[in-house]
């Protein structure tokens, strides 16, 4: 019998007390007890990336991720990547500026996955950026067009630090 | 301008006509509304302002957000999960079934191994006869999606196998086990043998001929969202969520397994996350959820998981093509002759490949031949481009080891037999800009420049390779599609319309030709679709036929308001109507320089509300409505492993006017990178023995990543097709995967200097090809 645990996790800067059983994953916490949506589960066994989330700053596949490991850390999920007053940032905006979503339904954990990269290297090349994100799955073929986001946001990026 | 006002002031009745209609394929004859009035057609000199622009896309920020709420995503008050319990054999049948365990689960809610009225597949819902591993036999309810799976585990099945066939080869032996009951494992009709001219004169006057066997796998959607529902009971009134290509059509079969009217079903749905052909109809999670709600009270949501939705949730089946082609020495085509064993699994429809053949090259002596055969595994469904994709690949290959034996370039191959009429339907083409591709698709990858690049570098074990490939497929849309526009008191308007935007951009393009045909912002347009309460009907969106069939009647529908708003102005400003112009959310005096803007006019009219209404008319007769395209290879094999990876594919396609180029460019990468998994990957590998899918998951069902794609230059050729429909436009979204495969697939060959005949192109098959030489290919000359 799996027991149940009291969680206190910090999601997108917001505290909160989750009941949920030991056994459950940041997905499933995110996504049914929290009703953040936007983490798509789609394999559920770390093979296509469409659950990305940041944990302390570091991408993880929620669907692997016990809720339990991450008390005490820090969880941000798509709905934390935006801009201020609820627009857009200039990832996302690159993102719908250059058709690189179709469907969308990858297009959480792709937001997520470019974001993380751009954390740790401002000027990615061309494959840096096609390397990191191959874990993440597009079955509508997006690809070519999220290199060209992933480029844009951070020329944009540089852009504005160099101003 | 407002040239239709008289009309739309005084409409003539409409009336109802046969017409033939085209999906997927299939042709047939329906009665169709003649609508009132027709808008004068788009014709390439007409000046559109937002139509042919690159828009974003409409809903891109609700996505790139994380806001847009798809199926998966639907919350309602107190709802419960389902999961369904699927068959671990591959025929036979169900002996025990316990559920006690199950049930005795705290928070498990039910268990139903039935649902009245409801098929799958074409045997009931939840049959105890198994007929294919993955089969639907029972559903649990529960609490959460956790201990919905739990109850799955604590159902105890016992099962009595008997013996399956899952290969065309075991399912048409002497003694096969019968698959679907009935006489034999062919399905009836089949063969099914269309032939014109006489192909054994053909193949006798012919100076050189090819023969092959070429074999394509069974490929599987892998939408990212799976099929998936939400249910729930309001009364006698059934609301469901779905993840679907056809509202419609879903409501029409919830209707009809519930027994309630039409007006009780709602069917809702704004966001997908892609079908590409298998989300057409209501399927097992539909029926599991609407039956546990009415049974239990509450919301209920039933999603497939992931092994279950590559399980049963449709498929490309594969296909066997016995391919002949006779020539003269100057390559003019003399007989094309293809026999076909197509496995649909335990059902399906005639999605076989033999349409290409037919119509792809002029040739006056053409016979397939297609056998459609039952096996015990899942049913096939539609998948972008059913039957082109399969048929591309041993025609295209056949052409390439044809122009090799003949000395001709592929290229003027294709050219010497271009088909200037289509001679499956016996009618000229309402447009056709192939020859244009081939130019253009040549010059911009360099073809002719092609052998400069060395094909064999010593010491290096890597050889460059090139091929191309051509498609032809439908895309003309047709009836019925109803729109209507309003115009709302602040001057902004809504499109409302039944059709679903699967991620193609529906939502985006609708909005572009509204704007353009009511002359207003495209800010101030907004598109309602997705649900059936809401909106005018619309049929399912599949056979790439949504733009072509919905955009005229948007259209229509979005001149009707506007020729409305044009009269209440022409009363206000105390002209005729017929001396006003609306651009910009304007409407001016022509040569004048009084204006009012939509919203000052509709203040003025004071509560008034503008309905514009459009309707999709039938097509043109006499002409065949098509869609054409070629694509280009480049690839780098390496003869000691085998792997091939590809370079660079430049695709030139002739859809007609292209409502919004960015996202008509997206449409042609997605095809393009779908078509690459299908050259190189992607294969349900299916036990012979154990009759069982062995790859249901993501890992080792591979669908291509971003390091496997490559350069793509990909681009559109020709103008408006404004003989097809008013708008001009015709469908793109599924003739881009068609032509990928084989031109990898000749591009290998080239590499290697052998043929390939079997997809995918896995490293094992290309060793093996590189070892066989050129002795599969049989060359004969009579």
């Amino acid at each position: 019998m799996i027991h149940d645990l009291t969680l206190h996790l910090t999601v997108n800067g917001a505290a909160h007390d989750v009941r949920v059983p030991a056994s459950a994953t940041l997905l499933d916490v995110l996504r049914d007890s929290l009703v953040l949506t936007g983490t798509k589960l789609v394999c559920d066994r770390g093979e296509c990336g469409a659950c990305t989330v940041l944990v302390d700053g570091e991408p993880a596949y929620a669907c692997l991720t016990l809720a339990a490991q991450c008390e005490t850390r820090e969880v941000r999920t798509i709905e934390g990547l935006g801009g201020d007053d609820g627009r857009l940032s200039a990832l996302q905006s690159a993102f719908v500026a250059h058709d690189a979503l179709q469907c969308g339904f990858c297009t959480p954990g792709q937001i997520v996955a470019a974001y993380a990269l751009l954390e740790r290297n401002a000027t990615p090349s061309e494959d840096e950026i096609k390397r990191w994100m191959s874990g993440n799955l597009c079955r509508c073929g997006t690809y070519p067009k999220i290199v060209r986001a992933i480029q844009a946001a951070a020329g944009a990026t540089r852009g504005s630090r160099g101003a | 301008m407002a040239r239709k006002t008289s009309k739309s002031v005084d409409p003539k009745p409409k009336r109802f006509v046969a017409t033939v209609v085209e999906i997927e394929g299939r042709e047939e004859t329906r009665i169709v509304e003649l609508p009132a009035w027709n808008p004068e057609p788009w014709t390439d000199d007409v000046a559109l302002t937002i139509v042919g622009a690159r828009h974003p896309r409409a809903d891109g920020a609700e996505k790139a957000a994380g806001r847009a709420r798809y199926t998966a995503d639907v919350r309602r008050p107190g709802m419960l999960h389902a999961a369904i319990l699927r068959a671990r054999i591959a025929a036979g049948h169900v002996a025990e079934l316990h559920v006690a365990d199950a049930l005795s689960i705290a928070g498990v809610r039910d268990v139903i191994w039935s649902v009245p009225n409801a098929e799958h597949g074409g045997f009931p819902l939840f049959d105890h006869a198994v007929h294919y591993a993955g089969q639907p036999i029972a559903a649990v309810c529960a609490d959460t999606p956790e201990l919905a799976h739990a109850g799955l585990r604590a159902i105890r099945v016992r099962y009595e196998a008997t013996a399956h066939a899952v290969t065309p080869r075991d399912a048409l032996a002497q003694d096969a086990p019968l698959v679907r009951g009935g006489n034999g494992n062919r399905m009836e009709g089949s063969p099914r043998i269309v032939e014109r001219g006489d192909v054994d004169r053909g193949l006798a006057a012919a100076d050189v001929i090819v023969r092959g066997e070429y074999c394509t796998p069974v490929a599987l959607h892998t939408a990212l969202e799976p099929h998936g529902a939400v249910a729930e009971w309001d009364g006698d009134r059934l609301i469901v969520w779905e993840s679907t290509q056809g509202i419609f059509a879903v409501r029409g079969d919830l209707a009809r397994v519930f027994e309630l009217p039409l007006s009780h079903v709602r069917v809702i749905m704004q966001y997908m996350g892609g079908g590409f052909g298998a989300k057409n109809d209501a399927g097992p999670h539909t029926y599991a959820a609407a039956e546990f709600a009415r049974r239990l009270g509450k919301p209920v949501r039933c999603v497939n998981d992931r092994e279950g939705e590559q399980l049963d949730s449709g498929n490309r089946p594969a296909t066997v093509q016995r391919v002949t082609l006779g020539a003269m020495r100057d390559g003019t085509l003399t007989a094309i002759v293809v026999d076909a064993d197509i496995p649909l699994g335990i059902g399906g429809w005639e999605g076989g490949p033999a349409q290409i053949y037919q119509e792809m090259y002029r040739c006056d002596n053409v016979r397939t031949s297609e056998t459609f055969v039952y096996i015990n595994a899942s049913a096939m469904s539609s998948f972008r481009a059913p039957g082109h994709v399969e048929g591309a690949f041993g025609l295209e290959r056949s052409m390439d080891e044809l122009a090799l034996s003949l000395g001709i370039d592929p290229i003027d191959l294709r050219l010497k037999n271009y088909a200037d009429r289509d001679q499956k339907k016996d009618r000229p083409y309402s447009a056709k800009h192939l020859r244009e591709c081939y130019a253009q698709g040549a010059a911009r990858f360099g073809w002719g420049e092609r052998t400069r690049t060395p094909n064999t570098e010593r010491r290096s074990p890597r050889r460059r390779g090139f091929g191309l490939a051509s498609q032809v497929w439908g895309g003309g849309g047709g009836p019925p599609a109803y729109a209507s526009v309003r115009i709302n008191p602040d001057g902004s308007a809504e499109v409302l319309t039944g059709t679903q935007d699967l991620g193609t951009g529906a939502r985006t393009v609708f909005a572009q030709i509204a704007a353009e045909a009511l002359g207003h912002e495209l800010s101030a347009v907004r598109v309602v679709l997705g649900d059936t309460e809401r909106t005018p009907a619309t049929g399912n969106s599949w056979g790439s036929i949504t733009t072509a069939s919905v955009g005229p009647a948007v259209r229509m529908a979005a001149e009707d308001a506007r020729n409305q708003l044009l009269l209440g102005a022409a009363e206000l400003m105390k002209v005729d109507a017929s001396a006003l112009e609306a651009r910009a959310g304007v409407v001016r005096v022509r040569r004048g320089k009084r204006s009012l803007s939509f919203r000052d006019i509709m203040g003025a009219l004071r509560g008034a509300m503008i309905i514009g209404t459009g309707s999709r008319g039938p097509n043109p007769d006499g002409v065949a409505i098509s869609t054409f395209g070629v694509q280009l290879a480049e690839v780098e094999v390496d003869m000691e492993t085998g792997i091939v990876r590809v370079l660079r594919i430049t695709a030139a396609h002739d859809a007609g006017r292209i409502i919004n180029p960015e996202l008509a460019e997206s449409q042609l990468h997605g095809g393009i990178i779908q078509g690459l998994g299908y050259a190189l990957f992607e294969e349900r590998v299916l036990d012979r023995s154990l009759g069982i899918p062995m790859n249901p998951n993501m890992h080792d069902y591979k669908v291509p990543t971003m390091i496997d794609v490559p350069d793509i230059d990909a681009f559109f050729v020709g103008g408006g097709d404004s003989t097809a429909n008013h708008t001009g436009a015709k469908g793109m979204a599924e003739p881009p995967i068609i032509p990928t495969a084989p031109a990898i697939a000749n591009a290998v060959a080239d590499a290697i200097g052998a043929p390939v005949s079997e997809l995918p192109l896995t490293p094992w098959r290309v060793l093996a090809a590189i070892a066989d030489g050129r002795t599969n290919i049989e060359k004969t000359k009579p």
